[in-house]
């Protein structure tokens, strides 16, 4: 047992040796795993975007209109920037990219309010961007029916209600809305705590199947094994240590970003915050060493780690829900642990349900950290007899 | 001067054969090469269509719902019938109490709930204003969106003809008691992408991320690939007939902009027709784009190859950037609200214009002027990243010079 340790720890200091060795790890193991993560936090950090510029089109140039104009101005989800003479400019300032939105204020629009012949108000807002578009669209609704109901007010108290009676007329039913754990709808809840992890995933599995798939391309394999003695799990362990190390400060480093510059609350005991972490951390380094077993030429491997490491984003479920997601991509999505991370993040630390509603997410993260050993045979034998070497043709002559 | 001018047509003559040679190695090259073939022909083809696949439904319907019906009323069921008939929302669980509700939430059961009040019928008869309370699941955006779109819109209708069914009672007409509770009509119209799918919002937006990160991927795999394979480990081969640093730069991204070109119909074209996306973009207003989108992409790429010494660096230190960049571009966080600092970090990649461009152009119908902004900034970055990687491989090239002439 001894001698195991001994050898582990061999192994470990020998990776540490190779790291300092080459600027790649640096790069792809701090420098640029802590760039993105500084970027994420940083982008959104309004929460909500606020102040979206729209423009209003006023074709009536009355007092009424110009105080509908103000209004808008004055909603904290959007600002007035340009009042076009035509619908036409309006539109063209749209597609340009200057205004998200805008509103037509119709000629007649105070003399046809007044005399009950009922004008019509329109707005448009540019869905193709989904978020301002959407914003821009539940603003101006709700401050335009705001002064709908303003005028109607306006109409019953010179008839005499009085104010209680005058709000219950105009809205029988006031809908009270709960917004469950993010009740400022910011994006850095929605977007920032689940992008970090993604960005972190990148790099782990990246630099997982290069740090093994790098001993097969440059026929360094048969001496690692050598000095774990002969055992792959000790090669594979004390290879990977330091890694899981450097990932899992990464890891809490974020959750610091997250939870005490973001104040984003953890409604949950700091414990399974850094239990959490580290099967994360673990999961996807067990998926890196599956990948390098499953295609030992590295660069296959890593176009298999690219390719699952951009598609979680996907399918993570964070962008569009998984549960509308067609049948055979909600399976897909299980294999992907940064969905259950999400699931346990959202369950346990945001809302702070007790443990047992996550447990199944904790469960399948461990599933995860068996997956080495379906192809750890596999690994050792391409470890041994390097058959997965791609040759170098040297093409040119000197 | 007659010899002159034979020298200079010569000269000319080389260049060109020299450029075309070149040309020709790296396509062979390109694409005997799985690794960058699979970059190349079958990520563009594959990504596109995985993605219009899984976000195939485009917006979230039928979002289950709890609701917890304390006045069992008949105002009340009238209520819920009306919530189940949106398409956003399908009453899925009547619950007896808030907490059986809130267990359900819990589980994952429902998304969100509908709490009608004990005093909800009373009060509409005696005219107060009866509150309903909705509790969303903040989990998702989409959902959220839905349950306070659908149950908010249901409050104001019903309301709406609460309101006129008492000023009909209080003898007003039909059309006065409508024009008494809604002074002005409110009419929202959405300029493009009226459903507010999401695969429409996102995958053309995607494509054109998609050209770049492929692009400047292959490039960097090509050139590790090249120091791998060349003698003395440099980027350039140690055969002097092919020096030469415009031939170089544009002989290689010659190659790589008739292989996208070609691809270009297919994202641009094929996707959009086969999965109903929005095409409103003529073709010479792509051309515009993508003419300037390609030359600029490529030239990055050239600029950014000269850093990765090896075949896999490339994978680990660019590929991450394909989220940065999404977020960047200003698709996804509005760029009126994005800092000064990531708006210049925005502005020199590609994507970033291009994205943006091609959503006015192929969404909202923009003309080429009306997106004059991007085109000029693409062919300002295809300038200055021309001229960067020339330099870079000018200097590559007098390596190897070097290297050759120290080798004897």
């Amino acid at each position: 047992m001894n001698n195991h340790i001994k050898a582990l720890i061999g192994v470990s200091g020998r990776e540490i040796n190779r790291m300092t060795s080459r600027p790649l790890y640096l790069l792809a193991v701090v420098l640029l795993p802590l760039l993105s993560l500084l970027f994420f936090v940083s982008l959104m950090k309004e929460g909500v975007p606020v102040k979206l510029p729209i423009a209003v089109v006023d074709y009536d140039h009355t007092a009424l209109s110009a105080k509908f104009s103000r209004t808008i101005d004055a909603t904290p989800g959007s600002s007035v920037v340009m009042t076009p003479a035509t619908e036409h400019e309006a539109l063209s300032e749209l597609r340009k990219g200057n205004i998200y939105g805008y509103v037509v204020l119709p000629h007649n629009l105070q003399s046809d309010i007044m005399n009950g012949t009922q004008p019509t108000v329109r707005f448009y807002y540019q869905n193709g961007l989904l978020i301002a578009g959407g914003l821009i669209q539940n603003d101006l609704t709700v401050t335009l029916h705001t002064l709908s109901a303003g005028v109607n007010k306006q109409k019953r108290e010179a008839m005499g209600q009085d104010e209680v009676s005058v709000l219950a007329a105009i809205q029988p039913i006031k809908p009270d809305v709960h917004l469950l754990f993010n009740p400022e709808t910011s994006y850095q809840v929605y977007v920032t705590t689940i992008m970090l992890p993604i960005m972190l995933q990148i790099f782990i599995l990246m630099i997982t199947v290069y740090s093994i798939g790098i001993e097969i391309k440059e026929r360094t394999s048969r001496e690692w094994l050598r000095m774990a003695d002969k055992s792959v799990l000790i090669a594979l362990s004390g290879k990977l240590l330091p890694y899981t190390v450097i990932f899992f400060i990464l890891t809490m480093f974020s959750n610091f970003l997250l939870f005490s510059v973001l104040m984003i609350p953890v409604n949950t005991s700091v414990v399974y915050l850094v239990l959490l972490s580290l099967v994360f951390v673990l999961a996807y380094q067990a998926i890196g060493v599956f990948f390098v077993g499953l295609l030992p030429m590295m660069r296959h491997s890593l176009n298999l780690a690219a390719f699952y490491g951009i598609l979680a984003l996907t399918l993570c479920g964070f962008s569009f829900p998984i549960e509308h997601m067609p049948e055979v991509f909600r399976l897909w999505a299980e294999a992907f642990p940064v969905r259950h991370y999400m699931h346990i993040f959202q369950s346990q630390i945001l809302a702070g349900f007790d443990f047992v509603y996550a447990a199944t997410s904790y469960l399948k993260f461990l599933l995860f950290l068996l997956l080495p050993f379906t192809i750890i045979f596999r690994l050792k034998s391409a470890l041994i007899y390097q058959n997965f070497i791609e040759k170098i043709r040297i093409t040119d002559a000197a | 001067m007659k010899t002159f001018i034979l020298r200079t047509f010569d000269r000319f003559k080389s260049a060109v054969g020299n450029t075309a040679l070149i040309f020709q190695r790296e396509l062979v090259l390109l694409l005997s090469d799985l690794g960058v073939t699979i970059l190349l022909l079958i990520v563009p083809v594959v990504y596109p269509f995985l993605y219009s696949l899984i976000y195939y439904p485009e917006v979230v319907r039928d979002l289950p719902v709890a609701v917890v019906d304390m006045s069992q009323s008949s105002d009340s069921r009238a209520f819920i019938r009306k919530l189940n008939a949106t398409p956003d929302l399908d009453i899925r669980y009547e619950c007896i109490s808030m907490e059986e509700a809130a267990e359900k939430f819990r589980k994952r059961e429902n998304r969100g709930i509908v709490l009608i009040p004990e005093t909800y019928s009373s009060d509409l008869a005696l005219g107060r204003q009866a509150v309903v309370s909705l509790y969303a699941d903040m989990e998702f955006f989409l959902y959220y969106k839905a349950m306070v779109m659908g149950a908010g819109l249901v409050s104001i209708e019903e309301g709406n003809d609460i309101q006129i069914k008492r000023l009909l009672n209080a003898g007003l007409s039909e059309r006065q008691a409508e024009v008494f509770s809604n002074p002005f009509v409110i009419s929202g119209n959405s300029i493009a992408n009226p459903a507010g799918g999401f695969a429409s919002y996102g995958i053309p937006a995607a494509l054109m991320l998609i050209i770049q990160q492929t692009l400047v991927l292959a490039i960097g795999i090509m050139a590790g690939t090249a120091r791998e394979r060349h003698k003395l480990g440099t980027l350039i081969p140690c055969d002097l007939r092919r020096m030469g640093t415009f031939r170089m730069v544009l002989g290689k991204s010659a190659a790589y902009f008739l292989i996208y070109a070609v691809m270009c119909f297919y994202m641009l074209g094929a996707i959009p027709a086969w999965f109903g996306y929005p095409d409103k973009a003529g073709f010479s207003q792509l051309v515009a784009l993508m003419v300037p989108y390609l030359l600029s992409a490529i030239f990055f790429g050239l600029c950014l190859s000269v850093f990765f010494k090896n075949r896999e660096t490339p994978m680990l230190l660019y590929l991450f950037l394909s989220l940065p960049l999404l977020f960047l571009s200003g698709i996804i966080w509005p760029l009126s609200n994005m800092s000064p600092w990531w708006q210049v970090v925005r502005s020199i990649f590609p994507s970033s214009h291009a994205m943006l461009g091609y959503i006015k152009m192929n969404s909202l119908g923009a003309d080429i002027s009306e997106t004059s902004h991007e085109i000029a900034m693409l062919w300002k970055l295809t300038a200055f990243y021309f001229v960067f990687a020339c330099l870079v491989y000018k200097t590559q090239i007098s390596k190897v010079k070097k290297l050759v002439l120290d080798a004897g």
